[in-house]
């Protein structure tokens, strides 16, 4: 087969033969329209798991958070060998991502346990307390209600944290991030990591003696 | 997960899959990967990411993305030039298993393929199988054959799964681009060595490529030294013709290579890289043709600050090509080339730069044709200034550059451009450019003589100038959410002394190569990039092209004007990448080119599809099926009963990262 091949003059094409049959070329991009429209339903389909990624990313974090505490306050626990009670309050945005998360894992001796929190008074039972997003008008209260106890609170509302949650998550961008509140962190009584800490965006007014 | 084939199926007509297809192995693989798709959709859930995501720490959990935000790179928005880029992504995506089914998907390209291993690519018009208009970069390698200034498309190769993107320009290149980047230039990038770490395996089975496997192992040498290696090997099947008949071009390549990045915690960059292959090509008349080749490259780079740099690169290319009933080549190619980048002032920024080039070219002529002198020696140096001027409180940044270019045929070339772009808004620019650029002489311009010995009937050009283009270009660009860009670019471009055949003075002599025509062509890109969901993301591309020539006074040359510009006056691009639950899935690219008047290839619409599933973390498993709409169609080439027609295929592919 030559190297050099169209701008040569004698190899003249053939006269010319005509159109091809078949399906016009149109008609056919009406069906790769058409299959593209069939796709539209997976994609409402897609459009559900949309958070699934975020929440699955958010247990996890969930799960480090309880990790990096250095200390409980005394009082906190009845025995050395009971669970750390993770608590979430309003409509679990979770699905069963935090049970997998928390799953066959322990903190020292400590296992941890998933709870649903239907009322303000059981928020004491719990040592963290996530808040789902259909809380917001409770904020208040339910940081009320956590006064003084050592509960971890965490959120992912706007202001949260502001408010007095002590963990609050928001994006940066395509990624998650988290800000702490340590003035609410050292009214827990609740002793957090300063690896935690560095890895956070502080919010709040810094306090005086350091914990380091 | 079914449901989607079954429209598709029903939409496209039943008869056209009781064809080659619904006997082939190629439909039941299909099958058996919808159903496992809807077994996997089952499945799975919440447990397998969050168990994945158990395994990062909790610095390695804050760079997890939750929401891919487009990753178009700043620079692209700014750009004042039509330029389209696809990632390594989206072509892994797409299933391309070699570098001109990747061109496919940026729609500013004409891409044309002719039978197994030979493409007609270009951008703007003039396409043709010894397109001379489009310079194609490599990692800053130029692959370019000086025979005719083109492409030979079945030895450029690279790990495709080691590619982190391919920009396309079209039209003229600004002036730090090579020579001949007349109609665009397609810069092809590959991941450094440090992105490359670990191991990767792909494999693949099927009816186009009948077989191919890859292997590339990245690692570090010392501390801040990258490295990686690779093989691949490709076995493809044959074409067929018009009438359905196996046109005997099956082919084969193996190749292998090695890159090794060095970045120092200061400012010095380091890569080092090479690849050897070595093929060979079926033949339906004739010997297989052997193609072999290596290459080694070296850049250093200096970053002085953000905006000042310095890059040295040299590389040598070797390759042979052997084509028996035709010519045997053996060419060597050293090329040097410099770039320092400063700012002056405040608001000016100056780029410079130069390039020597040497190439030893050695042919053996048959019978049927010659280059004469069949072996030559020859050097090209360049080059290139250029400043850029922002004003207007940084919206309006203004480009005039300036390429001075000495080749061995014609001499000294001067190729000026000016550019501007302007922030129009916040995410809207306007974008504006003039350019003056010249395509050389090659070998065939000049040396070609048909047949070997006298009598001749054409040769050579002995006079034969550069081509000359002019180009005015306007563009517009907005970009108003991370959900969705939309581009569009404008061109008028006014050619003069484009090659023809005249017939020399003497009566019965023979033709000659001259600069006898004018051309213009006109039209528009259009590309949008449309992020539905965050796991649906679609993109459209379609181009407009008017191209046309003429006979300058006293030329006689009455066929070339039709025969050199073998261009469709519309292409559209659609394609469409969606993700589904349990690691799957679906990304299918539409394509439809409108007629080729000249060598009536009709128009057509093709699609490919590609299912993917990943059952773990490190394994994807896919199955690809390409061309579907037709069991066979022509993409390019004369009318004849001997053109080359491409047949729809399907393969299965996995890819393993260990």
């Amino acid at each position: 087969m030559a190297l050099l091949t169209s701008p040569l003059p004698w190899r003249r094409p053939s006269v010319l033969s005509g159109s091809r049959p078949g399906i016009s070329p149109l008609r056919r991009l009406g069906a790769v329209v058409a299959v593209f429209c069939a796709l539209l339903g997976a994609s409402a389909l897609a459009a559900e798991n949309a958070n699934q990624k975020e929440y699955q990313l958010k247990a996890v974090f969930l799960l480090n958070f309880v990790q990096f505490v250095i200390a409980w306050p005394e009082g906190a626990f009845p025995n050395a060998e009971a669970p750390i009670r993770v608590g979430v309050l309003g409509e679990d945005p979770f699905g069963g991502a935090l049970a997998a998360a928390v799953e066959s894992e322990k903190v020292g001796q400590r296992s941890v346990v998933i709870e649903r929190v239907a009322r303000l008074e059981d928020i004491g039972r719990c040592h963290v307390l996530f808040v789902a997003k259909s809380e917001s008008a409770q904020v208040p209260a339910i940081i009320a209600a956590s006064a003084g106890k050592p509960v971890l609170t965490v959120g992912d509302m706007t202001d949260f944290a502001r408010r007095g949650g002590i963990i609050n998550f928001y994006l940066e961008g395509p990624k998650l991030r988290f800000e702490i509140n340590r003035t609410a962190a050292e009214r827990s009584g609740i002793k957090l990591s300063s690896q935690l800490l560095q890895l956070a965006r502080l919010v709040g007014p810094p306090v005086s003696s350091g914990d380091r | 997960m079914i449901s989607p084939f079954v429209s598709w199926r029903s939409l496209a007509g039943a008869r056209k899959l009781t064809g080659k297809l619904s006997s082939a192995v190629g439909l039941r693989v299909t099958l058996l990967a919808a159903s496992a798709l809807a077994m996997g959709a089952a499945a799975g859930g919440a447990t397998f990411e969050v168990a994945s995501y158990k395994k990062l720490s909790l610095a390695q959990l804050m760079d997890v993305e939750v929401t891919s935000v487009s990753r178009r790179p700043e620079m692209l928005v700014d750009t004042a030039s039509a330029v389209q880029l696809v990632t390594g992504e989206e072509i892994h995506r797409a299933g391309a298993t070699n570098l001109p089914q990747a061109l496919r998907l940026l729609s500013n390209l004409q891409v044309a393929q002719i039978d197994s291993r030979q493409w007609a690519i270009t951008a703007r018009g003039f396409n043709n199988s010894t397109t001379n208009k489009l310079l194609v970069l490599l990692d800053g390698r130029a692959l370019y054959t000086p025979l005719y200034a083109g492409v030979f498309w079945d030895a450029q190769d690279t790990f495709l799964n080691d590619i982190d993107r391919i920009e396309a320009i079209s039209g003229p290149g600004a002036t730090q681009w090579g020579s001949n980047a007349v109609n665009g230039v397609i810069n092809i990038t590959t991941k450094s060595a440090q992105d490359t770490q670990g191991g990767l395996l792909t494999g693949s089975a099927g009816t186009e490529l009948r077989a191919s496997g890859g292997a590339r192992y990245g690692g570090t040498l010392a501390p801040g030294v990258f490295y990686r290696v690779y093989g691949k090997y490709a076995e493809r099947d044959s074409t067929v013709t018009a009438a359905g008949q196996d046109a005997r071009d099956a082919w084969h390549v193996s190749q292998g290579g090695f890159r090794i990045d060095w970045a120092r915690a200061t400012a010095d960059q380091l890569t080092l890289q090479g690849d050897a292959y070595q093929g060979r090509i079926a033949q339906a008349t004739a010997d297989d043709i052997q193609i072999d080749g290596t290459n080694l490259l070296g850049r250093w780079g200096r970053t002085f600050s953000p905006q000042s740099t310095l890059t040295v690169q040299t590389y040598f290319d070797y390759t042979h090509r052997i084509i028996p009933g035709s010519i045997t080549e053996h060419l060597g190619i050293f090329d040097l080339d410099v770039q320092h980048r400063l700012p002056v002032g405040d608001v000016f920024d100056f780029m410079w730069g130069g390039t020597y080039r040497f190439m030893n070219d050695r042919v053996r002529n048959p019978v049927s044709l010659a280059f004469y002198p069949a072996n030559v020696k020859r050097e090209w140096f360049s080059g290139f200034a250029h400043g850029e001027r922002t004003m207007l409180d940084n919206r309006l940044r203004v480009t005039a550059g300036v390429k001075l270019e000495h080749n061995p045929y014609t001499g000294l070339e001067f190729q000026p451009n000016v550019r501007a772009v302007l922030k129009w808004r916040e995410h809207q620019r306007f974008w504006g450019a003039i350019s003056r650029a010249m395509r050389t002489p090659s070998r065939i311009d000049r040396e070609l003589f048909a047949p070997a010995a006298p009598p001749y009937a054409l040769a050579g050009g002995p006079s034969f100038e550069s081509e000359k283009l002019l180009a005015y270009e306007l563009g517009y660009r907005i970009e108003p959410s991370p959900a969705w860009a939309l581009s569009l670019a404008t061109f008028y471009h006014d050619y003069n002394d484009l090659r023809s055949l005249e017939p020399s003075a003497t009566p019965g002599g023979p033709l000659l190569l001259a600069n006898g025509l004018r051309g213009k062509s006109y039209g528009a890109e259009v590309n949008l990039d449309y992020r539905v969901t965050e796991r649906w993301r679609l993109k459209f591309g379609y181009t407009a092209l008017h191209v046309s020539s003429t006979q300058k006074p006293g030329s006689l040359d009455r066929t070339s004007i039709r025969s050199q510009a073998l261009d469709p006056h519309g292409s559209a691009l659609v394609r469409s990448q969606l993700d589904l639950p349990a690691h799957t899935a679906i990304d299918l690219t539409a394509r439809y080119v409108s007629r080729i008047a000249f060598h009536n290839v009709p128009a057509y619409t093709e699609l490919d599809l590609r299912l993917s599933w990943r059952p773990v973390e490190a394994l994807e498993l896919a199955v690809t099926g390409r061309n579907l709409l037709d069991a066979q169609h022509p993409e390019f080439g004369a009318d004849l009963p001997a053109r080359r027609e491409i047949e729809r295929s399907v393969n299965a592919s996995f890819t393993w990262r260990f």
